[in-house]
């Protein structure tokens, strides 16, 4: 009895096994994003968003003459899990292009892969610099986190002119790059920076750090973070007394920050890539469908995705073909305008693009100013 | 065999490496574990950072199970102090430890991490041979030491330390030995994954990991290498086959877990006891 | 001025962790387990709290539920989980701890979802101000509450036949059955206590950082282990000592030793020196 359970089972697994091998006649996309772990929240979103821009591209009558299918698998932002799934989406799938919508771990391990089987890979918004140097066949359509710091530091020294700064600084790649780029630049904006704190990204009790901030008296603080994690900073940060400007990044761009920070998160500034405001349609477009798609309103992750998946499509359209040379050289040479800005990219595979700078007012991000200094934004070149 | 078989069966490979040498410490010296994730951490830094500067494969990966062997012993000195309940929590501790000292050091890389790890220089398949026979070694050599008078001794342990003492075992010595053979072998297996991944991160070697570890040897049978091997192979795949309820498999790791220490706490290696006999009888 | 509100953040912190540890504390030094999955159950009174009082407007009333529910609980999984495995080596409770741990975060996220939930209108989040430092009411109850419940407990420790009747079983649970106390009805009631306080701690924490997470739960509960193992394996006064001392370590230690060691580490950091030290811990077990 028990050996013809065994069988059933292994039956059961196999046909399992062999069934998703199964393919229809799609264009296959793969997607690998954090769906359970600590990072399920981002895998929800930028899931979210890369299937929105699936629908909308199928709805036109897909790449091709063809749909476009998007094979999503959960990595756990975890690099051990993204391996055998890149493997997998390359040898078994067939994916033509492989895109990340996870965190930095997993992206890393996974471009080696692709690059290894010369199938292109876009990393929606994983920061870590090495991900596109991992090969020609690599892209990032968002800003690398030194990028990103060197526009923290324009936005406080230059346009809101404060000069004594205090960073607050997410103990991970993230937080550590963001990081680098504004202590790159801050000299520059004639930005001194009195003390730098680190926290970890499990920390949602920031005490210790807000009394010592507070006895610094700086003009204006630096902190990197999630919405998670910047919604209590900020929170805290606000009622002990503090009450000088806080500058974050695209780790707050949720409204989620806002629910957890409440009050606290009015007047905090980011540099983001999402303009809520924008009257660009790509952008305004993608935000209402979004929230139409999803139940909630759009975040950076979420944009990032979609991004990524549009700029996925045209090169495919454009190569007229599923080579993955001919889709890497699309890709290489594309010029797209998505939600997330206008998408071209350098030698290296990465992205020149403005930032956008959101504000929070009455419970809502708004566009606060724009960044676009070709210079300051110039992304490496190898 | 695809990419993709061989990538996975390289992942099985390593994990049995560390199932197995888990099993030597926990279930041979009955010494629970919850740190054995820093000793494989050990060996991929010590593998990465030398393979980087130059050194050739069969050098690093040495270098990586001596080091985790030293400081495994060096931990291990700390466990002859404590007894079973402490000891848990003390080896939980190295392994906050570990991942919290590495994430502060810029020369370990920090929050980056280390990439750009040099290839094995050998096929895909050629590696998949290598770390299989490093699996088989350990599995032997465990074998080896549990039939052997090691094997009695630590069993004596297991089941009763202070009878053990007075029956003149010296206690403190077998238990280093388990802890430093152990954890050598951690370190062998964190240099495959080192070569295997080319890019190693602080937290995957973290609290977490460790625990995963040690549910394998769990749902294994603690002191089992069939069952362990088995339970390891098993938990693993998991995630391969259970890929289309994606959202529900780690409720069902848990749920595994719990129901298998349950209902079947000798682990699988009890199960097929059990079934054994069932034939027999 | 700096150290002392340094000191005070050190003092709440502490008192999170407390209360927490109290429950994990009383449940080891009954029955030699380590309840990981006691991380649950304040993350399931996080929750609870939150909802009920988003719910009815009523955060008394959330905290009172949150607890009684998560107390229930509490001794459902005593009756479940650990009752069956008394007699098993204490790794097989140890890793079903870890496994029910890892299920009940995972039924977190299935059920309230990754993103974290909020109060809809935060209670207690007025700011008192005196000699210039800034402290929110929920920081201040939260010390209050600590104080407070854990001098409740130890009161009835002390002073009460049930309190008696507890460590009687603790010492010597067969002389303690032969005198009548039923050492069945002392578990439920260590276990439905340690648990309601574990919710408590919970609801703390989510007025405290106003975001409840499914994987809230696995920080503290790494950090009650050494707290409790510094504090003695079942000694309430030494665990709440070694609660409020982590606290303020990790205060002072965040600030001025943070590029050496992570927050987290701290406290294994420290429970490690003591262990080196004094290898019984710094209080002895009762």
């Amino acid at each position: 009895m028990i050996k013809k359970l065994m069988l059933l089972f292994v039956v059961f697994c196999v046909s399992l096994y062999f069934g998703t091998v199964w393919a229809g006649d799609t264009i296959k996309i793969g997607f690998n994003a954090p769906l359970t772990g600590f990072a399920a929240s981002d895998g929800k979103s930028s899931t979210f968003g890369a299937k929105l821009a699936v629908k909308q591209i199928n709805e036109k009558g897909g790449v091709n003459g063809k749909m476009l299918e998007l094979v999503v698998y959960d990595d756990q932002a975890k690099a051990s899990q993204s391996i055998p799934i890149s493997n997998k989406m390359i040898g078994q799938d067939k994916v033509v292009v492989g895109i990340s919508g996870s965190y930095s771990g997993p992206t890393r391990s996974a471009a080696g892969i692709f690059q290894e089987s010369n199938i292109p890979y876009i990393s929606a918004y994983a920061i870590h610099p090495d991900i596109t140097k991992a090969g020609d066949y690599v892209f990032r359509t968002s800003f690398l986190g030194e990028v990103q710091g060197r526009a923290g530091a324009k936005l406080i020294g230059d346009i809101l002119g404060k000069k004594k700064v205090v960073m607050i600084t997410l103990k991970n790649d993230f937080g550590k790059s963001l990081a680098a780029g504004f202590k790159e630049k801050a000299k520059d904006f004639g930005i001194t920076i009195i003390n730098e704190y680190e926290y970890s990204i499990k920390d949602r009790q920031f005490g210790a750090i807000v009394a010592k901030v507070k006895s610094d008296r700086p003009d204006a603080i630096y902190a990197s973070g999630y919405y998670f994690t910047a919604g209590p900073l900020v929170s805290q940060l606000r009622a002990s007394g503090i009450t000088v400007p806080v500058i974050g990044q695209e780790g707050y761009d949720s409204q989620k920050f806002i629910e957890i920070a409440g009050k606290a998160a009015e007047g905090v500034i980011i540099t983001t890539s999402l303009d809520r405001d924008s009257d660009v349609p790509e952008t305004a477009d993608f935000i209402k469908n979004f929230e139409a798609l999803a139940g909630y309103k759009a975040d950076m992750v979420a944009a990032s995705a979609h991004t990524a998946v549009k700029v996925a499509a045209l090169a495919i359209q454009k190569a007229k073909s599923t080579d993955p040379g001919k889709i890497r050289a699309a890709i290489a040479a594309i010029s797209l305008k998505t939600a997330t800005g206008t998408i071209e990219f350098n030698n290296l595979g990465e992205v020149l693009k403005d930032i956008q700078n959101q504000v929070v007012k009455n419970g809502e991000w708004h566009h606060h100013s724009v960044i676009s200094d070709p210079t300051l934004l110039a992304p490496p070149e190898k | 065999m695809g990419l993709y078989e061989i990538s996975l069966a390289t992942g099985v490979g390593i994990y049995i490496i560390l199932a197995v040498s888990l099993n030597m410490i926990t279930g041979y010296c009955g010494q629970i574990s919850l740190g054995h994730a820093a000793f494989y951490g050990i060996g991929a830094y010590t593998v990465a950072l030398l393979s980087k500067i130059g050194w050739p494969i069969y050098l690093t990966l040495g270098a990586g199970f001596l080091a985790a062997g030293i400081i495994g012993t060096i931990v291990g000195l700390t466990s002859l102090r404590v007894r079973e309940d402490f000891l848990a929590i003390v080896t939980m501790g190295v392994a906050f430890l570990f991942v919290g000292i590495v994430r502060q050091q810029e020369f370990l890389g920090g929050e980056m991490g280390i990439s750009g790890i040099p290839s094995h220089g050998m096929s895909k398949l050629a590696y998949l041979g290598l770390v299989l026979f490093f699996a088989v070694l350990s599995i032997l050599f465990s074998w080896y030491v549990k039939r052997s008078w090691m094997g009695f001794a630590f069993d004596a342990v297991a089941d009763d330390e202070d009878t053990a003492k007075v029956l003149g075992l010296d206690v403190k010595a077998y238990k280093l030995t388990a802890f430093a053979m152990g954890t050598a072998m951690a370190g062998l297996a964190g240099g495959l994954y080192a070569y295997y991944t080319r890019f190693i991160i602080p937290d995957t070697f973290g609290f977490i990991e460790s625990i995963t570890i040690l549910s394998m040897v769990a749902v294994g049978g603690i002191g089992s290498i069939f069952g362990v091997v088995f339970a390891t192979i098993l938990l693993v795949l998991m995630p391969e086959f259970f890929r289309f309820i994606n959202d529900y498999k780690l409720l069902l790791y848990g749920v595994l877990l719990f129901s298998v220490m349950r209902f079947a706490p000798e682990g699988l290696s009890g199960f097929f006891k059990l079934l054994v006999r069932r034939k027999d009888g | 001025m700096l150290f002392i509100e340094l000191f005070i953040q050190g003092l709440i912190q502490g008192s999170t962790y407390a209360i927490i540890a109290v429950g994990l504390t009383l449940i080891y030094g009954l029955l030699r387990v380590l309840h990981v999955a006691h991380a649950g159950l304040f993350t399931l009174g996080a929750y609870l709290g939150v909802v009920l009082t988003n719910q009815t407007g009523s955060l008394s009333l959330g905290i009172l539920l949150a607890a009684l529910i998560s107390g229930i609980v509490g001794m459902a999984i005593y009756r479940l989980v650990y009752e069956p495995m008394l007699s098993k080596p204490p790794y097989v409770a140890l890793i079903a701890s870890i496994g029910l741990y890892i299920g009940m975060e995972e039924i977190f996220r299935l059920v309230f979802g990754p993103f974290g939930m909020s109060f809809s209108s935060a209670p207690l989040q007025d700011i008192v101000v005196f000699f210039g430092i800034h402290l929110r009411t929920c920081q201040i109850i939260t010390v209050v509450t600590n104080v407070v419940l854990l001098g409740i407990l130890a009161w009835i420790a002390q002073r009460t036949r049930i309190g008696t009747g507890w460590r009687a079983t603790v010492d010597d649970p067969q002389m303690s059955a032969c005198f009548g106390i039923n050492p069945i009805k002392v578990r439920y009631m260590v276990f439905f206590t340690g648990s309601a306080l574990a919710a408590v701690a919970g609801v703390m924490v989510a007025l405290l950082t106003n975001i409840v997470e499914p994987t809230m739960g696995a920080v503290p509960s790494y950090k009650s282990l050494a707290i409790i193992v510094l504090g003695g394996l079942g000694n309430v006064f030494g665990t709440l000592i070694a609660s409020l001392v982590l606290g303020i370590l990790e205060a002072f230690g965040t600030i001025y030793i943070g590029d050496l060691l992570d927050r987290d580490a701290i406290a294994f950091a420290f429970l490690i020196i003591v262990l080196m030290i004094k290898p019984t811990g710094i209080f002895t077990s009762r």
